[in-house]
């Protein structure tokens, strides 16, 4: 993939517009951050075990008692826009 | 012309019955009004934490069990990235490189077994009501416990699809893990299916359908894709790899995306949720909880009870009922009669209830019913009687016929009376009866009924009358 | 008033004595956060009223700033970013119920970088904060609110968060006490994620005592946050004391190479000179991995952060942008939405984990986190801490490296390992340029061992004056 659609691809995955523009600016901020993060390749990392987490801790459950939040309100009072207690959005194109 | 091979894999989504969601404590109710059960966290608030609920790894396990998969011994979550409205957080926690089970099988009726090549778990997003130029969504229903159930590519005709899904249905709900009511959306499916040349090993480009809202959806809609197939292949051309969607009405399926337009998920470990540990004692518990599976169920029944494969299929196909069967078959052994109350009376009065939930009358009750119909000591209809009162409220049947007078009357010198009166007041009956009318000494059968308000031993009541009438 | 030169111990001990009154206290603080306010920056929201409470703790009736990226109900968090312009909080993070349950007064929120982005807090949507130490620089960065505001003294207490360093690299700059405990001490429930396998909550105070005294209010396990640590909480005013004799301190040669400021140096050396004649044992230690930290950090924590900013799509709550279809709705929101540096992380995350980069850049990126991890693991089998310089340089001026992104991430060059190992680590004041801007050093200890870090400070601070130099802002 060349770096322009690099930008252009990660764009639209994370559904941020970004004006032609700034696709060069972008662009060449991350081929350096990009060419600063290789210097992992110089390491042998084959045998390791990723590390996922900073926590040796496991097994956190909780039991199953549903609780209503009574938080409707509060939640439906942020929506930027509502219809009756349904969160509305514009239309859905895929 | 060629002839093709059809080649299905299903996957299915399953709610957990759980009372509250996987990663927080909102209710997962059904029906409750628009925005009721939602909290900051199924609803994606900023700051908020998944807190893991323990009664889906439960009931997660057990369905991994009861379809004989390997149970990873640790697991963690991932998060899976796409925007969508009804996913608040812009990804889905589920599960990707370490699933909860894998490499089970699940046998069919006919003794086919099906791979299931994993069970994941999973957190289901909401709803969304699409309108003309906008879309509404509701967030009830995000956060509900999903168990992710995927088939290898065995299932050979759209059939044997509707086959394995009746079968993984009952088994789910046999197993009390989920109550699989596809109208509710608590289980759906999408399929991927190909066609190769018979013969041919290496298999053919895949299609993903989706969109199918029933059992019988599944099967007609793998049916039209398959007709739609073999005509692009038999022309000649290729099949893409595309996502279709089934349209129930018009009976096509129509592209929903190509290959091209493939989602990059993103997928990566869940850094808010650590990992989990499925132990051994989790295992046995939840070994326990997988009761006798239904086709188990129903070989022991064809060897017990001998009846015939149709019958027992009715029975099994619920376990509450297939357990109330056998129950009741150990208080009393007339197997035939048991039955024949059961598969009549009984279902009759479950239909009209509604639900099996309603019923409240025991084992031992039912069988005191049949048992008492099969000794003569109450006829048909006091049987049905007594069983419409007590099926709901499990009151004492003696007491109930006691108190209702339903002891069938059977003694010549109690009944004497009342042929005299039938034949004193019928002159008409007697007279055609005699006049070689045979069905005339029904008329006057059911004049003695009637009198008796319905407790009278027909059989007797007729024997009786032919022997009057005949001096 | 008095109040305003206390430190926040003295001050919760004047009003239980009844020398002065908390309502007295709180007016005092919130005109000398607005009268400083208008020269640093350093708050976003400013209380008028206490957030009423009748609990009490060692540090009751204290004023505290909060980063402005942790919730509290019913008032303005913004993480400093257009796209979530005047969101309310629904709720409160677990450390405001603990502060309020500990009877501290909330002052208002603290201005940050974007999203906590950044190491001069000058991502923020509202603007830089000024250093209290000379207006031409940055604060540090991203808690660069929180730092500012115990410098300059508007408030004796803050809070901040810490990914890679946003606690202690600012707290360096801004000659204070920051602290970021073991990732797990602090629940993280209601801090708004960023790199959620290394964001803590931690506090800031002008010296060790108040930092330990906070410390005790805020730690503790919570069941709403799974990676919580089920711990025993230790009492941190008991650590105030001075280190045993024989304590090991490590000093690693790959915190002290290319790229470390001289004067910066100096002033650290002079730290290890002070614990030395305290008997400390000082111990030359290497902890190998070190230099490819950054690259290890700046992977993970914009993996998990572009994740983390999905959510931010003006369904439910914060700005959107009117379109007629939802796609354009999504990109032009987030487009306007989110500043600069936020859409460099969540791109350059996106792009590490997306298809066909994920091995090559996220998975490897754990694994060497592994290697770091454990370099810290067969150190501490032989010292009890370890000290380093908190940040190369003192305070940088404002601008000076906003365009050149690799040169910010490396002032936090120090401060990372801790966060992907998981660690306790305490930045301090130690000296002073010749320009009379504060330095600061770190102090690192194995997870859990708090106390050791709030020793070794106290220890230090109970020989020098540094701490207690005040900016003239």
């Amino acid at each position: 993939m060349t770096e322009k659609s690099i930008v252009e691809y990660i764009s639209k995955l994370t559904r941020i517009n970004v004006s032609p523009h700034q696709i060069d600016s972008l662009n060449r901020q991350l081929s350096k951050i990009i060419g600063y993060i290789e210097k992992l390749n110089e390491l042998d990392v084959e045998n390791v075990e990723p590390m996922r987490t900073a926590t040796l801790q496991r097994d956190v459950f909780r039991p199953d008692q549903p609780k209503l939040s009574m938080l409707k309100d509060d939640i439906l009072n942020n929506a930027p826009q509502r219809e009756g207690d349904y969160f509305k959005v514009p239309k859905i194109i895929e | 012309m060629f002839e093709f091979d059809v080649v299905i894999g299903l996957e299915v989504h399953v709610q957990l019955k759980t009372r509250s969601k996987i990663f927080c404590c909102c209710p997962t109710e059904f029906n409750s009004p628009v925005n009721t059960n939602i909290c900051p966290v199924c609803c994606g608030y900023p700051g908020v934490l998944p807190v893991f609920n323990e009664k889906a790894l439960d009931l997660g396990t057990r369905v991994g069990l009861a379809l004989n998969c390997k149970i990873n011994n640790r697991i963690y979550f991932e998060r899976k990235n796409y925007f969508y409205p009804d996913l608040p957080k812009g990804y889905q926690i589920s599960q990707y490189k370490r699933p909860l089970g894998e490499e089970g099988n699940l046998l069919l009726n006919s003794g086919k077994k099906i791979g299931i090549t994993r069970v994941h778990l999973e957190e289901d997003a909401g709803k969304s009501i699409h309108k003309q130029d906008y879309s509404l969504v509701d967030l009830n229903r995000t956060g509900t416990p999903l168990l992710e159930i995927v088939s290898e590519p065995d299932i050979s005709n759209p059939q044997e699809a509707f086959d394995y899904l009746t079968q993984l249905k009952l088994i789910l709900q046999y197993i009390d893990a989920s109550d699989c009511d596809m109208e509710k959306g608590f289980l759906r499916c999408d399929a991927n299916i190909s066609l190769k040349r018979k013969g041919e090993t290496k298999l053919g480009t895949r299609v993903e359908l989706k969109n199918m809202n029933s059992f019988k959806g599944v099967r007609d809609g793998l049916m039209h894709e398959v007709k739609r197939q073999k005509k692009v292949l038999e022309q000649g051309q290729k099949i893409a790899q595309e996502t279709r969607l089934w349209d129930e009405n018009k009976c096509i399926t129509v592209v929903m995306r190509t290959k091209e337009e493939a989602c990059d998920y993103r997928y990566f470990p869940e850094p808010d949720l650590l990992d989990f540990c499925i132990s051994k004692e989790r295992i046995e518990k939840e070994k326990k909880n997988v009761c006798e599976l239904p086709l188990v169920k129903k070989e022991r029944f064809l060897k017990d009870y001998k009846l015939p494969e149709k019958e027992i299929d009715i029975i099994i196909s619920n376990r509450v009922l297939a357990d109330f069967f056998e129950s009741s078959c150990n208080e009393y052994d007339d197997i035939k009669k048991m039955t024949g109350f059961f598969l009549g009376p009984f279902l009759e009065q479950i239909n009209l209830l509604g639900t099996i939930e309603a019923i409240k009358i025991s084992p031992g009750n039912f069988a005191k019913i049949v048992r008492y119909f099969a000794q003569g000591k109450i006829n048909n209809l006091s049987a049905k009687k007594v069983l419409s009162s007590a099926i709901a409220t499990d009151k004492d049947i003696d007491e109930l016929i006691a108190s209702r007078g339903l002891v069938q009357v059977s003694g010549e010198d109690e009944l004497f009376a009342f042929i005299k009166e039938a034949i004193d007041g019928n002159p008409k009956a007697v007279s055609e009866y005699k006049g070689g009318k045979q069905q005339a000494i029904m008329f006057l059968v059911g004049c003695v009924m009637k009198k008796t308000k319905g407790k009278a031993n027909p059989k007797v009541v007729k024997e009786m009358l032919q022997k009057a009438l005949c001096q | 008033m008095k109040a305003l030169s206390l430190t926040g111990l003295e001050i919760a001990q004047s009003i239980k004595k009844g020398e002065i009154a908390e309502d007295e206290v709180f007016s005092a603080f919130n005109q000398n956060i607005k009268d400083k306010n208008k020269k640093l920056n350093s708050f976003v929201d400013v209380y008028d009223q206490p957030l009423k409470s009748c609990a009490t703790s060692s540090l009751k009736g204290v004023p505290i700033a909060v980063k402005d990226n942790i919730c509290i109900k019913g008032k303005k968090i913004t993480c400093a970013s257009k796209i979530l312009s005047n969101h309310i909080a629904v709720y409160d993070a677990t450390v405001i119920t603990k502060l309020k349950e500990a009877g501290l007064n909330i002052a208002g929120t603290a201005n940050m970088d974007e999203f906590a982005f950044g190491s001069s807090t000058e991502t923020s949507c509202y603007g830089v904060v000024r250093n209290p130490w000379n207006k031409d620089k940055v604060a540090g960065g991203s808690s660069g609110g929180s730092a500012a505001s115990v410098g300059c003294r508007q408030v004796p207490l803050a809070l901040g968060s810490d990914t890679g360093g946003s606690i202690r690299q600012p707290a360096s700059l801004c000659g204070v006490v920051g602290f970021k405990p073991t990732y797990g001490r602090v629940s993280r429930y209601g801090l708004i994620a960023f790199g959620s396998s290394l964001d803590q909550i931690g506090p800031f105070s002008t010296n060790i005592i108040d930092c330990a005294h906070l410390l005790n209010v805020i730690c503790g396990y919570d069941s709403k946050d799974s990676t919580s640590a089920k711990v025993e909480t230790d009492d941190f005013t008991k650590a105030l004391a001075t280190i045993k004799k024989g304590t090991k301190v490590g000093i690693a040669k790959e915190y002290f190479a290319k790229g470390l400021n001289s004067e910066v140096k100096n002033a650290v050396e002079g730290v290890i000179s002070v614990l030395k004649k305290k008997g400390a044992c000082i111990v030359e230690i290497s902890l190998p991995h070190t230099e490819y930290a950054v690259a290890t950090y700046y992977i993970i924590a914009s993996s998990e952060a572009s994740a983390n900013l999905q959510r931010f799509d003006g369904v439910r709550y914060g700005l959107r942008e009117k379109r007629p279809n939802l796609i354009d709705m999504y990109s032009d929101t987030r487009k306007e939405g989110f500043g600069a540096e936020a859409k460099r992380r969540i791109f350059l995350g996106a792009h590490s984990l997306s298809s066909g980069y994920y091995d090559a850049y996220f998975l490897r990126a754990l694994k060497v986190r592994r290697l770091i991890k454990e370099d810290f693991d067969k150190v501490f089998n032989e010292v009890d801490i370890i000290l380093t310089p908190t940040s190369p340089t003192a305070a940088f001026n404002i601008g000076e490296k906003s365009e050149d992104p690799i040169s910010m991430y490396l002032s936090d060059v120090y401060t990372i390992s801790a966060n992907l190992a998981g660690l306790p680590a305490v930045s301090l004041p130690c000296g002073f340029t010749k320009d009379n801007l504060p330095i600061g050093v770190q102090f690192i200890a194995k997870a859990f061992d708090e106390s050791s870090l709030v020793s070794a400070s106290f220890t230090y601070q109970q020989e020098t004056n540094f701490h207690k130099r005040i900016p003239n802002v």
